[in-house]
């Protein structure tokens, strides 16, 4: 279940409770993508995990729902499973792609001016 | 300094309030994010990586005027996202300038110019735009990780000048920074006509891109140095010249994490700006739950390690300056000399 440096995209831990059920908890609340939240009563919930209190009592999660409305509070004890289903916005992909345009434009430059 | 006397004025006489009540934790300056979203997508930012449903939501004007309310700072920075894209930037700053509070609407400017065109704004001593430059164009464009910005920002700086607007600039630092490139930039800022300028090292966002550029404390204190002992008489900073000379290793100040506190769509952020480690759903909460004893240099937190960032250090500068007559005879001494 230990999911150590590996990118979260695409984790699925599969039923959890306990110690488990924390630590995806808060990797999903460090996470800045979508997950799907399964319940234990059945259904599942696809947004943004923005907020978790695990001394509160009981421990709760908030989420933004993809589909829209105001935040959502859900208690840990009714949460079956935590998949990561959403992109990982903060992946860099940004930024290594600016660095590979300006090297690109550098070498043409250089390449014009030889 | 270029802090106006009315501001400096309304500053001291909160913070002297503060302190007459015994008042160990007080805000200084609310940090209200309305919207993540942002027309850049800058290499050392940490703050706009987001699902796009989070990204097309926004605060509305009501919550975050409740939130000026309940945290009672006399000064409201509006960071981002991009501020100039929140739909309402117009009425939620004039309530705020209605309501007294010292705005600075921090923007990367790109739509500076033409906001003000559509007459969003009106200049009122309680505005200032703080226009993101970090360096001149080619370290700017650079930290931005795009060209031509350097000039959007500057044809916008230049549109609110003309227009009797108040404005100043905010400058984040990373490693590799030249000084005499920095010296440069204070120089066309100030021949720009700004009325001062902010300076910050970057801090090292866990969700950055670039992870690789951030100034840990000594050589920031080395590169402040150099930037600042013999300042011009013509710079000018719009902010505590105590803050300046503790980046420069001149004072040994601890964080104040709880004055600049941060509101957005998630709530009170837990525990400062840069870090998020839980939100808190009313200002009371934040102020009364938060562990601030894990938080700060000497707290042993990685994370606050080599932080030195204005919004965790700058209010600790402001109370130094009333907490003793060291730290206002050393505020009142830069502040008539220009010396740091
Ligand atoms: S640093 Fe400011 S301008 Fe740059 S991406 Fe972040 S919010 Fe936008
Ligand atoms: S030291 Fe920096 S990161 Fe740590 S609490 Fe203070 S401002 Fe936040």
């Amino acid at each position: 279940m230990a999911q150590d440096e590996r990118p979260l995209e695409g984790w699925d831990p599969g039923p959890i409770e306990g110690a488990a059920l924390a630590e995806a908890v808060e990797r999903a609340f460090d996470y800045r993508g979508d997950v799907t939240l399964v319940r234990r009563a059945g259904g599942e919930l696809v947004g943004y995990l923005f907020n978790r209190d695990a001394d509160a009592a009981p421990p709760f999660v908030q989420l933004f729902a993809a589909s829209g409305g105001d935040p959502v509070t859900i208690p840990y004890a009714d949460i079956r499973s935590i998949r990561f289903t959403g992109r990982d916005t903060a992946a860099g992909n940004s930024y290594a792609a600016w660095l590979r345009s300006r090297e690109a434009a550098k070498a043409a430059g250089s390449a014009r001016g030889a | 300094m270029s802090v106006p006397l009315s501001q400096m004025w309304t500053v001291a006489t909160y913070v002297l309030k503060q302190r007459l009540r015994r008042n160990p934790r007080y805000p200084l300056v609310l940090m209200l994010e309305p919207l993540f979203r942002c027309n850049l997508a800058c290499a050392g930012c940490g703050k706009i990586q987001y699902p796009g449903h989070i990204l097309r939501k926004h605060l509305s004007v009501e919550q975050c005027l409740a939130a000026v309310e309940e945290c009672g700072a006399p000064m409201v920075s509006i960071p981002g996202g991009e501020p100039l894209m929140y739909p309402e930037i117009g009425p939620l700053v004039a309530e705020l300038v209605a309501r007294r509070k010292y705005v600075y609407l921090c923007t990367n400017a790109i739509l500076l110019k033409e906001k003000l065109e559509e007459g969003l704004f009106t200049p009122s001593k309680y505005l200032s735009f703080s226009v993101h430059m970090d360096g001149l164009r080619e370290e700017h464009d650079e930290a931005v990780c795009r060209e031509g910005v350097y000039d959007q920002a500057v044809e916008g700086i230049r549109a609110a000048l003309r227009r009797g607007f108040r404005v100043t600039t905010n400058t984040t630092l990373f490693d590799g920074a030249s000084a005499i490139r920095m010296q440069m930039f204070f120089d066309e800022m100030m021949d720009l006509g700004v009325e001062g300028m902010m300076l910050s090292p970057g801090y090292s966002y866990s969700k950055a891109p670039d992870q690789e550029h951030f100034l840990r404390r000594q050589k920031t204190h080395e590169l402040f140095s150099k930037m600042l002992s013999n300042p011009k008489k013509r710079w000018k900073f719009n902010q505590s010249p105590l803050f300046l000379q503790f980046l420069m290793g001149k004072w040994d100040f601890e964080c104040t994490p709880w004055g600049n506190p941060t509101y957005n769509m998630f709530g009170w952020q837990r525990p400062c700006y840069l870090l998020q480690e839980g939100y808190a759903a009313t200002f009371k909460e934040l102020m009364e739950t938060t562990r601030w004893e894990g938080y700060g240099h000497r707290s042993g937190n990685e994370k606050c390690k080599d932080c030195m960032v204005h919004c965790g250090y700058e209010p600790t500068a402001v109370n130094t300056t009333f907490a003793s007559w060291k730290g206002f005879k050393a505020t009142v001494e830069a502040t008539l000399t220009g010396r740091l």
